[in-house]
């Protein structure tokens, strides 16, 4: 099976945000909450981590 | 406030579900009867784990000198029943070679570290260190 970086990444993102919005939130709606913000910092930071070091790879 | 359940959990039934819920990943917290996490520990653990091994992830044995692998093998091993069935689920075995093979090991380890924080969370709940809402199943 071969998947690219970006689909890794998201997997990786999705378990991992589900996982701390379930260890560290009680409710529902906090867990929701949570799990979407964690998702979206994990994918926002490695895109413009990835942006910053475009530059390098020419 | 929310409504807290610390109950009186033995603490014989405490460790037995901590090391089946190292061995099947979310089956201690089935145990103390928290079901949502239980369902969601598992899918995420069984997820990162099979797809790791699927794209020929490395899985770390015991026997290495390197200090390394063997910080692999400590995140590869909690991910209890996976690990011992990667060679049934992988028959292949890993591939680094590859870009996906190297991804694969990353996914594999995160299985194996997320499932030892959902072990240690169990100890925290049934010891009573931990508070939950009356939502918290």
């Amino acid at each position: 099976m071969t998947l690219n970086h970006f689909a890794t990444m998201v997997i990786f993102a999705l378990a991992v945000s589900a996982a701390f919005a379930f260890l560290s939130k009680n409710t529902t709606r906090e867990r929701v909450r949570y799990a979407v913000w964690a998702f979206l910092a994990f994918m926002l930071v490695a895109i413009g981590i990835g942006w910053l070091m475009y530059p390098f790879s020419h | 406030m929310a409504e807290t359940r610390k109950g009186s959990i033995s603490p014989a039934l405490v460790l037995v579900a901590a090391v089946a819920g190292w061995l099947v990943p979310g089956l201690g917290h089935a145990l103390l009867q928290r079901w949502g996490k239980a369902a969601v520990y598992f899918a995420g653990v069984a997820a990162l784990a099979v797809l790791g091994l699927l794209m020929r992830g490395n899985v770390f044995s015991s026997n290495s000198a390197d200090a390394f692998d063997m910080l692999g093998f400590l995140a590869d091993i909690g991910s209890g029943l996976f690990y011992f069935l990667a060679g049934t689920i992988n028959p292949a075995g890993g591939d680094v070679s590859r870009a996906a093979g190297d991804y694969g090991t990353r996914l594999f380890a995160t299985a194996g570290v997320l499932n030892l924080l959902f072990v240690l969370e169990l100890l925290h709940i049934g010891f009573g260190s931990k508070e939950e809402g009356h939502a918290a199943g």
